[in-house]
């Protein structure tokens, strides 16, 4: 009888007792630790808030069958999809996205391929001018890309003559990668710089040009930067207002930045709960593309070092 | 294949000296040829212009009748394994073997041959489908040395490649490496820093320092006939004890007066031009008679014993002070605090020109 009782008691969800060996490497808790810990979790969270609650507005707004033109808080809530009807209906929203998508993609494309090229050029060869060149690469990333808005007018014109399909939103696609090569072609070579060269050499018994070099060993290798630059490459047109709604005139050539734009600066389309509906939305292919790159994203250098 | 190399010089761009000038060499075909030196001489500079992935500045490379200046290294023949083994990380192992000839368009089943025989003779073949990174620093070795194996090819080049093993597995692969070498019937030149590996792998070894070749020879040569004072230190362990002195009546006597050394007949006759000149007299640890008491003898004070099983290292000083490294048997009892007497092998003394450094008998 007294067996049973001396039976240690069954643990809840097979947790260990609390007597347990304390395994954690970090030293226990002071009482100065845990105001520290309450602090940081007060600043947290307030920050969260600040992140989350226009945010959550937004959804709120979207989904409320009761707001207006104009947005206003305090408003009873009654769940519709109103918001989503006008978007699709009444705006050149469905032609936005397409325009969107169709840029992003032809960035993105432009973009890893230039940069794969000159990262690549920039981390293996030695050439004159090499250093100087790179400098001048950073240093014209720092001018914003809008001052040079009337040089695109100009370059337009002038690609149009000779080139008639070459539409404004041609030379937005040409904008857009042509300002991410310099900045990401820094970012890539720094990268490749820490792959050996050693895998080059061996590549090169092996019988690659380096062509092949590049596309069988090095590209699978920086594959997570590529994908990181794809990426930003790819949202960029998602969130550019400026040179979309200076270079583009027309309504329904507009991208989804600039198109949404119009309907809280124009008096004439303003609807404020459809852009907030088409804000919404917008998250939906830029998540796409994340769950897309996301194997690419991580591994690559984790998975494979060269030393022993 | 034989590979010689003609009056080759090398000078990297953006240098002002050559890192290498007027190498002459010849490596006979399936010889297994190390080459050998300090840190920064060279050694992997030579092998990359065999290789073909250095340029050649000057000088003429053939492999047998063909000059190969030029040509690029995957019409060389040859296989290299780094020293950093460079894997592709991205690969499987098996890939990794199979890349090389895949990349000559070789028949899926011909290589599939080629990788697996490698695989066995490597003992890889359980990791065929890990990657680089799953699989132990040993392994990775086999999976390199498997690369360069399945390219079969006519010259071998190896560049420091067991410097990231351990003690013992090194030890266990330097022989590996010999019986691959012998198997593959091919021509090997490997490069290191390590004397050991140098002397106990090479049929021929090229020692290299300050951008030129100190000496090229079989291993016992090294030993018993070292070319000049940088080559006598720089092989066998311990170090050669070196004595500064003079001749004097056609005997040795070093400078503070310690040592007096009477040569053989043979060694006189030679030494006889080095008269009142000053002379560095070698000798090699193990060299020393143990109680000498014919002949000439000196004292030793023993300050540290080594143990080291079959042998015992003896760390003295002599009278005036100049330190002495003596090997004597294990079994024999000498301790530190002690002091003993000794005598000289005269067989076995290299008398070197001090001002030239060079060798004289
Ligand atoms: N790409 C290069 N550009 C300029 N100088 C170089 C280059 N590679 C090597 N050197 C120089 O050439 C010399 C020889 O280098 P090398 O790599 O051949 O030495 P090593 O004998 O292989 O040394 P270790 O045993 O450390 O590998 C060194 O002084 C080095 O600084
Ligand atoms: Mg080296």
């Amino acid at each position: 009888m007294n067996q049973t009782a001396k039976k240690p008691k069954k643990r809840l969800f097979g947790r260990k007792d609390k007597s347990d060996v304390y395994l954690s490497d970090r030293p226990p808790l002071s009482t100065a630790g845990i105001i520290g810990l309450i602090i940081t979790y007060v600043l947290l969270i307030s920050w969260a808030v600040v992140v989350i609650w226009p945010l959550f507005q937004m959804v709120k707004s979207a989904f409320n069958e009761t707001q207006f033109q104009y947005i206003t808080s305090g408003q009873r809530f009654e769940f519709g999809l109103k918001h989503f009807k006008a978007l699709f209906e009444e705006t050149n929203y469905l032609k936005w996205v397409w325009n969107t998508i169709w840029i992003a993609l032809v960035t993105m494309g432009l973009t890893v391929l230039f940069v794969s090229f000159t990262g690549y050029a920039y981390s293996r060869f030695r050439f004159r001018g090499k250093k100087f060149s790179l400098m001048g690469l950073m240093l014209i990333q720092t001018i914003p890309t809008f001052v040079g808005i009337t040089a695109y007018y100009a370059m337009h014109q002038i690609i149009s003559g000779p080139v008639p399909f070459f539409t404004r939103q041609m030379m937005l696609v040409l904008i857009y990668a042509g300002g991410g090569i310099a900045g990401n072609t820094f970012i890539l070579k720094n990268y490749m710089d820490s792959v050996s060269t050693d895998l080059d050499d061996a590549a090169k018994i092996d019988g690659c040009s380096y062509m092949q070099t590049y596309r069988l060993i090095i590209m699978p290798i920086v594959r997570p930067m590529l994908a990181i630059i794809a990426l930003w490459s790819f949202m960029a047109p998602f969130t550019d207002v400026l040179l979309p709604t200076v270079l583009l005139t027309k309504n329904q050539d507009l991208t989804l930045a600039a198109g949404l734009r119009t309907l809280i600066s124009d008096m004439r389309t303003l609807n404020q709960p459809a852009y907030a509906a088409g804000g919404l939305l917008i998250a939906v292919p830029i998540v796409v593309m994340f769950m897309l790159l996301q194997k690419q994203l991580i591994g690559g250098l984790a998975s494979g070092s060269v030393k022993g | 294949m034989d590979v010689k190399l003609v009056d080759i010089g090398k000078k990297y761009e953006g240098r002002s000296e050559y890192t290498l000038r007027n190498i002459n060499l010849e490596i006979k075909d399936k010889d297994f040829c190390v080459i050998l030196g300090p840190s920064g001489c060279g050694k992997s500079t030579l092998l990359r212009m065999i290789a073909g992935l250095n340029s050649i500045t000057e000088g003429d490379l053939y492999f047998g009748d063909r000059r190969m200046n030029t040509v690029p290294p995957k019409d060389r023949d040859i296989a290299m394994v780094f020293q950093s083994y460079a894997l592709y990380p991205h690969m499987s192992v098996y890939d990794n073997l199979a890349f090389s000839l895949s990349m000559k368009k070789e028949n899926p089943k011909i290589i599939n041959e080629r990788v697996l025989e490698a695989a066995k003779v490597l003992q890889i073949e359980d990791y065929l489908q890990s990657k680089p990174s799953e699989i132990s620093g040993g392994q990775r070795q086999r999976v390199a040395l498997g690369r360069a194996m399945v390219r079969k090819p006519k010259v071998f080049l190896m560049d420091e490649p067991l410097s990231n093993l351990d003690a013992k597995l090194r030890e266990h692969m330097r022989v590996e490496l010999v019986r691959l070498h012998h198997s593959l019937d091919t021509t090997s030149i490997y490069v290191t820093h390590d004397q050991t590996e140098a002397m106990t792998m090479a049929s021929k070894i090229i020692l290299l320092d300050d951008g030129i070749i100190q000496q090229d020879g079989p291993p016992e040569e090294f030993y018993n006939q070292p070319a000049n004072l940088f080559v006598a230190t720089f092989i066998g362990s311990p170090t050669m004890n070196l004595f500064a002195g003079k001749m004097k009546d056609g005997v040795f006597i070093s400078n503070d007066g310690d040592i007096r050394i009477t040569p053989t007949p043979e060694d006189a006759k030679v030494l006889l031009a080095y008269q009142d000149k000053d002379v560095t007299v070698g000798i090699r640890s193990e060299r020393f008679i143990s109680g000498g008491e014919l002949g000439d003898t000196f004292n030793a004070y023993v300050e540290v014993v080594e143990m080291l099983g079959k042998e015992k290292l003896l760390y003295g000083k002599l009278p005036k002070g100049q330190n002495i490294t003596i090997s004597v048997p294990g079994h024999f009892e000498y301790r530190p605090g002690e002091t003993h007497s000794f005598g000289y092998d005269v067989e076995a003394i290299h008398y070197f020109d001090s001002s030239t450094t060079n060798r004289i008998v």
